[in-house]
C-alpha cells in the first residue's frame, strides 16, 4: 500500500515535469493573436433575409430563448440574443431553407446590453471583426506535436472566405 | 575584508552584521526573490497547464515584472480595517508575522568565516525563530473577527503541531550526523558527501514539512482559497494583505535556505572562480535556495489540496515515524562507523 502511494507521488511528480518541459501550450494571447477554427466552426450566425420564410422554426427550435420574432416591411424576420445564444446551431441545423449559417467569429463580448441584442438588419450583417490590426492579424494554428503556429496570413484568409462567399452567391444564382 | 580598501559605507555595508540582516539573505535579496518566485510559480503552474501565464507587464521578459505590478497595486489600494476587529493585533500582527519570519535570516552564514551570529547554536537559533511566527499567526487570525479566518487560523495549529516536531526531530537527526548545531561546522562537514545522501530519509521529512510549514502544495490548508476564502488572511486588504502574502513565501525563503546549509552542502562546493571565504561563497546558496524554492512552487501545479485531517494524520504517522527512523539511521551510521566527520 506504502509502496504503491510513493509510486503514485513520482508519478504524478513525473506527470507534472513532463507537462512543464514537453507540452505545448494551448491557449494563445488572445487580442494579439487569434486562433484559427475550422470552416465547420459553430460561430456567430448570420441571417440571409431573402431567403427567409418566416417559418420560426428557429425560434421554436432555440433551446435558450434566444431568437425572437421581428415584424419588418410586413415580414417576419428572426433576431438574435447574445447575452443568450448558446451556440448550440439547432437554429441553423433546422432552418428548411438554409437561410442561417455559422461564420467563424466568435467576439461576442460587449460593453454594452443593447450591443447583444441583433434584431434583423444586423443579424443579416453577421459578426462584425471587433479588432482590427493594420498589419494584419496574427492567427494561430494549434498544432499537436509542434504546439501553437503563428501566421500572419489573416489577410490571405478573409480574401479566401471573400471568394467562398462570391461562389457561394454565384452557386445560389445558377439554383435559383 | 581586510585587503579590500573601500570607503567606509561600503565596508560598513559589508561587514556581516549589517549585510546579512539587510542584503543577503535579509531584505534586499528576500524582496527581489519574492518577486521573482511569485512569477516563476505564476509562469510554471501556466505551463503545467499548457496556458501562457502573466505576459504583459514586461512582455520581452515574459511578464517578469507583473509581481511588482501588482505589489504597487496593493500598497496603493485602500486600506480596510472591518468594525469589530482587535485594531491593534490586526494592523500590527502581519508587521509582527512578517518581522519573525525574516528573523531566522540573522543565523544563516554564506561561508566560514562570514556570520552575523557567531554561535556554537546557531541552528538551534535559527528554528527556534522559525517556529515562532506561527503563534502570531494564530493571534491574527483570532483578531480578525471573522469565522473564515478563525477557521483558517485554527487549522494552521493543527498542523503546526504536525509538523515542528518532524522539523525538530530530522534537523537533530543530522545535527547527531555532524557532531555540532553550528551552521558552520555543518556546512564545512559537508564538503565530501551532502547531508541528502547521507540521510535521505531526514531530507525527505524536512523538506516534506517544510511544505507544510510554508503552506506549500500540498499542504496549503490554511489558506484553502476554495474552502474558507483566504484562511487567516481573509479580513486583509491592500499593504497587509501583501504582507501577508510576503509571510507566506518568506518562511519558505528562509526554509530553503535552512535546507540547502544542512542537507545541500551548503557553499560547498565552492567553484574555482569564487574566492572561499568572505560573502561570495553565498552566492552557491542562493543558487542551491532557489532551485529548492523552484521545486516547492512546482507542486502547486502537481497536487490537489490534503483535507486538514489528512494534513494532520500525514504530519504524525508519516514525517513524524521518518523523522524517527533518520535518527535511527543517523545514530547507526556514526556507531558503525560508516560516517567519519571529515
Amino acid at each position: 500500500m506504502t509502496k504503491s502511494r510513493t509510486l503514485r507521488h513520482l508519478r504524478a511528480i513525473r506527470t507534472g515535469v513532463k507537462h512543464l518541459l514537453f507540452s505545448n501550450r494551448l491557449t494563445c494571447p488572445y487580442p494579439d493573436a487569434r486562433q484559427m477554427v475550422s470552416e465547420r466552426y459553430r460561430g456567430m450566425i448570420r441571417l440571409n433575409r431573402d431567403k427567409c420564410t418566416s417559418c420560426m422554426l428557429c425560434a421554436r427550435a432555440c433551446p435558450a430563448n434566444a431568437i425572437k420574432m421581428y415584424v419588418m416591411d410586413g415580414k417576419k424576420l428572426p433576431g438574435l440574443d447574445y447575452a443568450r445564444c448558446i451556440f448550440c446551431g439547432f437554429c441553423v441545423d433546422i432552418c428548411p431553407v438554409k437561410a442561417l449559417e455559422h461564420t467563424t467569429l466568435h467576439d461576442v463580448a460587449y460593453l454594452d446590453y443593447k450591443e447583444n441584442q441583433f434584431p434583423p438588419e444586423k443579424f443579416a450583417e453577421g459578426g462584425k471583426d471587433p479588432y482590427y490590426v493594420p498589419g494584419g492579424v496574427v492567427m494561430v494554428e494549434i498544432h499537436d506535436k509542434k504546439g501553437l503556429l503563428y501566421k500572419r496570413k489573416a489577410v490571405e484568409k478573409e480574401e479566401k472566405i471573400v471568394k467562398e462567399e462570391i461562389e457561394h452567391v454565384s452557386k445560389e444564382g445558377t439554383e435559383t | 575584508m581586510s585587503a579590500l580598501v573601500a570607503p567606509w559605507p561600503i565596508s560598513l555595508i559589508l561587514e556581516p552584521e549589517v549585510f546579512i540582516p539587510l542584503v543577503y539573505p535579509g531584505l534586499v535579496v528576500l524582496t527581489l526573490t519574492l518577486l521573482g518566485i511569485i512569477w516563476l510559480e505564476r509562469k510554471l503552474t501556466a505551463k503545467v497547464q499548457r496556458r501562457y501565464g502573466p505576459l504583459y507587464v514586461a512582455r520581452k521578459l515574459g511578464g517578469a515584472l507583473q509581481p511588482m505590478a501588482d505589489g504597487i497595486k496593493f500598497a496603493f489600494s485602500e486600506q480596510i480595517i472591518p468594525r469589530g476587529t482587535d485594531k491593534l493585533v490586526f494592523i500590527f500582527g502581519p508587521i509582527l508575522l512578517f518581522t519573525f519570519s525574516i528573523l531566522p535570516v540573522i543565523g544563516i552564514p554564506l561561508s566560514p568565516g562570514y556570520t552575523a551570529i557567531a554561535s556554537d547554536i546557531s541552528l538551534l537559533i535559527v528554528v527556534a525563530l522559525v517556529v515562532i511566527a506561527p503563534i502570531v499567526l494564530l493571534m491574527v487570525a483570532w483578531g480578525s473577527n471573522n469565522k473564515f479566518s478563525l477557521i483558517g487560523g485554527l487549522r494552521d495549529g493543527y498542523l503546526m503541531i504536525s509538523y515542528e516536531v518532524p522539523i525538530i526531530l530530522s534537523i537533530l537527526a543530522m545535527a547527531a550526523l555532524y557532531n555540532s548545531l553550528n551552521l558552520i561546522e555543518i556546512a564545512e562537514a559537508q564538503a565530501g558527501t551532502w547531508g541528502i545522501f547521507l540521510n535521505p530519509l531526514a531530507a525527505l521529512a524536512f523538506f516534506a514539512a517544510m511544505l507544510i510549514a510554508t503552506g506549500r502544495f500540498p499542504f496549503e490548508i490554511a489558506e484553502a482559497e476554495t474552502e474558507i476564502v483566504a484562511g487567516w488572511t481573509t479580513e486583509y486588504s491592500s499593504a497587509l494583505y501583501m504582507t501577508n502574502m510576503g509571510t507566506s513565501y518568506t518562511r519558505m525563503y528562509v526554509m530553503a535556505h535552512l535546507f540547502t546549509l544542512v542537507f545541500l552542502g551548503g557553499w560547498n562546493p565552492i567553484p574555482g572562480f569564487l574566492p572561499a571565504s568572505g560573502l561570495l561563497p553565498g552566492l552557491m546558496i542562493l543558487v542551491k535556495s532557489l532551485a529548492v524554492m523552484g521545486l516547492m512552487v512546482l507542486l502547486r501545479s502537481i497536487y490537489p489540496r490534503f483535507r486538514v485531517d489528512q494534513g494532520v494524520r500525514i504530519g504524525w504517522h508519516k514525517l513524524f515515524t521518518l523523522s524517527m527512523a533518520a535518527i535511527a539511521l543517523s545514530v547507526l551510521l556514526v556507531a558503525s562507523g560508516v560516517w567519519v566527520i571529515p
